[in-house]
């Protein structure tokens, strides 16, 4: 079974930081074509400019100082057939005894930092909303939780984890909240332990295709028929445009669901290489949030000193759609566990709104004028917005967790 | 066309880019593999461990270059319209054989110029049994020793020029071409640009194009009704199946985001050397390979391709590339469009004379009958050994090849007036 929580602070042993900046003045950085702006991926000229201030300017220390003031923990969770692995994760207890237990889950390439800004929001005793005792676990193979050893650890597997993560903190019933790769796992929670333990959830990029494919005549009549008013209106027209993208499978998508340890030899021994690799995503996927260069490389940094190392991560990709050969939705059905959608408008991984209604049963749908992927980074206070109305009183999913509406 | 003289070309990498390389080697850190991964997550830990060892502490690369320098080298400006003067390197090996037919030979990606290096002998000898050739094998923009394009937009068209530019600036108003891979691909746009005038044959070990149309190849196009009952195309299609699965990242990333790849493949020598040793192994009839003791090893029983030293020979050359690694990648990006449409794009059939090899691990293995959309197909070979790297792992069966498509009673003899690939008996 799982072990007591221990507290664990952050801290990474200084021959890493040495090896960090050895390789950063000795970095070996391409050409560029002429005026080629984001066209090919990252620019040399910002990338010139990260590399310079990871090297010479951003205080590791300092960083790290900042995210030990988060309370964070370390336990052992036993995964059928994979052994048991150490997981880290942030657990901030609300005043309010009766705070609703919340699961916030990151993806790709996210981490459990991402939690930071909702968490004074969330935890925060205020009659006029409800109150929540946050959970935000690294992921198995991010941050700072162990990762898998062996093959197929799926959507299941991570499931697993997380919810014997709640019950071992004694959150017998809990709600969940994610975006990317956590909206995926949340489809998967739900399935597995819908209702039982997970009394609802709200996701901020509430996706779905089966097998990449659109709504059936058979068993999505309704949405069909909107289909066809596609020409005529241009928001479910720019969403499908954006669903098409989306099942195309992009090229970071396909290489690392086929082969994420020949990519993961690059992000593993160059910081550069890495610092590639995922800036252009945090360009790419907001709505104009002005990313400081400290804000870039604490986050590149998380995943540099990531326990598992940076090739780990990506493996997920393989693993939840056993190597690009079927959908990550593969194995979940619709489940009836109060529904909630968080719409943000640059949101690139994106479907038309009403198909939502495949995952699950849509209690609360709320659509916001500014915010992109993510979410909980760039308007922290529209994302915990939504929760406190979903679960808060005269919210769709008020007091679905017994005992715990989220108020003193 | 203003194009500067000749220059012979010796390659000698800076002192200090080599010790840069061993410095990074030596900080080398490496990710973790799950086990029993084999190669199912792609290059396994411990072939890249062992690599690396090799590279580290045996291999000599002053030793490969005075190896290298071995061949007829040279670099000359090509005017290239739009995009300015590029500055191409090249071998240019002549025969002894006055009237040898003049061929030009061109690699692809992960490949480079040294793969003409084994068909060049049996290409360029003298004998009254098979014809001779005077072999060019440029290094592609980008690649190797050649410059790299500092515009965005530089394709089929572009490549075609530089290709006719430089056989004309030799000498060679007429000429014919072998490729696979981009040397395939950029075959197709050269004969649409330059066929029958300038290309008057063309060979290919890659045989890949769109899937025939009903109005444009009816024929063809019938005889895909076939396919269903055809044992050998349907055992085709599902090897092809594969690479279109799981082995596609590479073009995905390189079509649409080369400059991102391109840090890591600049930056860090394992990461190179897993993107291309991955390719060198899943796209060759080369694996699994065991030593004396039954465990796995580089020396292949039939062919010595893929031994450590070849491996990290050819991986240097990515590594002190003139224009660095990730200018390469970037062939995808330009002619695909950003991966919007197929490279085929700007090609047309011609009545160009072409010459197919197949071989049996090449990456994509479409039906034979879809080789007549290539152009006037006139000689067909198949094997039973050999891979992607065709000029690499089984030089004897392709020079072979050129040898019977070229030679006297061949499909193709005497396509260039007054070079037969023989001199008078």
């Amino acid at each position: 079974m799982t072990s007591w929580a221990k507290p664990f602070t952050v801290d990474i042993p200084d021959s890493e930081l040495t090896l960090l900046r050895d390789k950063l003045e000795r970095a070996r950085l391409p050409d560029e074509l002429d005026d080629a702006g984001w066209d090919y991926g990252a620019p040399l000229g910002n990338m010139k400019r990260l590399v310079a201030h990871w090297k010479d300017t951003f205080d590791w220390r300092k960083a790290e100082r900042a995210i030990n003031q988060l309370p964070q923990f370390t336990t052992d969770i036993e995964v059928e057939g994979f052994g048991p692995l150490n997981i880290h994760f942030v657990h901030q207890k609300s005043s309010v005894e009766n705070a609703i237990p919340l699961l916030f889950v990151h993806g790709w390439p996210g981490h459990f930092l991402e939690v930071r800004k909702l968490l004074p929001i969330l935890t925060a005793s205020t009659p006029d909303h409800p109150s929540f005792h946050v959970v935000a676990p690294s992921l198995p193979g991010f941050g700072f939780s162990e990762g898998p050893s062996e093959r197929g650890f799926g959507g299941y597997q991570y499931a697993e984890v997380l919810n014997k993560l709640m019950l071992s903190l004694g959150y017998d019933e809990y709600v969940y909240q994610g975006g990317d790769m956590g909206h995926i796992l949340g489809v998967h929670i739900v399935n597995k332990y819908g209702h039982k333990h997970v009394k609802g959830w709200l996701s901020n990029m509430p996706v779905h295709l089966v097998r990449y494919r659109v709504p059936s005549v058979f068993f999505n009549p309704l949405l069909c028929l909107e289909l066809l008013t596609a020409p005529f209106n241009k928001r479910l027209w720019n969403d499908l445009d954006a669903a098409r993208q989306f099942s195309k499978g992009r090229g970071y998508f396909v290489v690392q669901a086929t082969t994420p340890q020949t990519i993961g030899y690059s992000l593993a021994d160059s910081p550069v290489g890495l610092l590639a690799w995922i800036y252009e995503k945090l360009h790419k996927a907001v709505d104009n949030y002005q990313w400081t260069d400290d804000e870039v490389i604490e986050w590149i940094s998380i995943y540099w000193f990531s326990r598992a190392g940076p090739a780990a991560n990506v493996r997920i990709y393989y693993e939840l759609t056993g190597g690009n050969k079927h959908g990550m939705f593969e194995g979940t059905k619709w489940t009836s566990v109060p529904f909630g959608i968080s719409l943000f408008p640059k949101e690139p991984v994106r479907v038309p709104k009403s198909w939502a209604h495949m995952i699950g049963n849509v209690v609360f749908e709320s659509e916001h004028e500014a915010g992109g992927h993510f979410a909980a980074t760039e308007q922290p206070e529209a994302l915990a917005g939504d929760l406190r109305k979903m679960f808060g009183k005269g919210g769709p999913a008020y007091g679905v967790v017994r005992g715990k509406d989220g108020y003193a | 066309m203003a194009t500067n003289a000749e220059v012979p070309f010796k390659l000698s990498v800076p002192d200090s880019d080599i010790d840069l390389l061993h410095k990074k080697l030596d900080l080398t850190r490496f990710p973790d593999e799950l086990e029993n991964a084999a190669w199912n997550y792609g290059a396994p830990l411990s072939d890249i461990q062992r690599l690396f060892e090799h590279w580290k502490t045996k291999f000599d690369w002053r030793r490969a270059e005075a190896e290298i320098n071995k061949l007829p080298m040279f670099t000359r400006d090509i005017e290239v319209e739009g995009h300015g003067t590029l500055n191409i390197h090249y071998v240019h090996q002549k025969s002894e054989v006055q009237h040898a037919i003049p061929l030009l030979f061109v690699h692809g990606w992960p490949g480079d110029f040294l793969e003409v290096r084994k068909i060049l002998p049996f290409l360029t000898k003298k004998s009254t049994d098979y014809p001779s050739f005077h072999v060019v094998a440029l290094s592609l923009p980008g690649f190797g020793f050649s410059e790299a394009p500092k515009k965005p937009g530089f394709a089929g068209r572009q490549y075609a020029e530089v290709f006719n530019k430089l056989m004309l600036s030799l000498g060679y108003e007429e000429y014919v071409y072998q490729g696979g891979d981009w040397g395939h691909l950029l075959g197709l746009h050269a004969v649409t640009h330059y066929g029958h005038q300038h290309i008057k044959a063309w060979h290919t070990n890659m045989a890949v194009c769109r899937r025939p149309a009903f109005l444009s190849h009816p024929l063809v196009f019938l005889s895909m009704l076939t396919i269903p009952f055809n044992k050998s195309v349907k055992a085709d299609l599902e090897h092809s199946m594969v690479w279109r699965r799981s082995g596609q990242g590479y073009f995905a990333i390189q079509s649409t985001k080369p400059q991102t790849l391109g840090y890591g493949l600049a930056d860090s020598p394992v990461g190179l050397l897993a993107w291309i040793y991955e390719k060198l192994v899943s796209w060759t009839d080369a694996y699994p390979w065991t030593d004396d003791e039954g465990k796995p090893d580089f020396a292949r029983s039939q062919s010595t391709m893929l031994t450590r030293s070849s491996v990290i020979e050819w991986i240097s050359v990515y590594w002190f590339s003139r224009a660095g690694p990730a200018a390469s990648t970037r062939i995808y990006y330009e002619m695909t469009g950003g991966g919007k449409h197929d490279t085929f794009e700007g090609t047309k059939w011609t009545s160009v004379p072409v010459g197919v090899s197949y071989f049996p691990k090449e990456l994509v293995r479409l039906p034979k009958s879809w080789s007549y959309t290539l152009g006037n197909l006139v000689f067909e070979s198949e094997h039973d050994k050999g891979g992607h790297f065709a000029a690499f792992e089984t030089p004897e069966k392709l020079a072979g090849d050129l040898r019977r498509m070229y030679g006297m009673g061949g499909p193709a003899h005497g396509v260039i007036s007054g070079k037969p690939g023989y001199d008078e008996a």
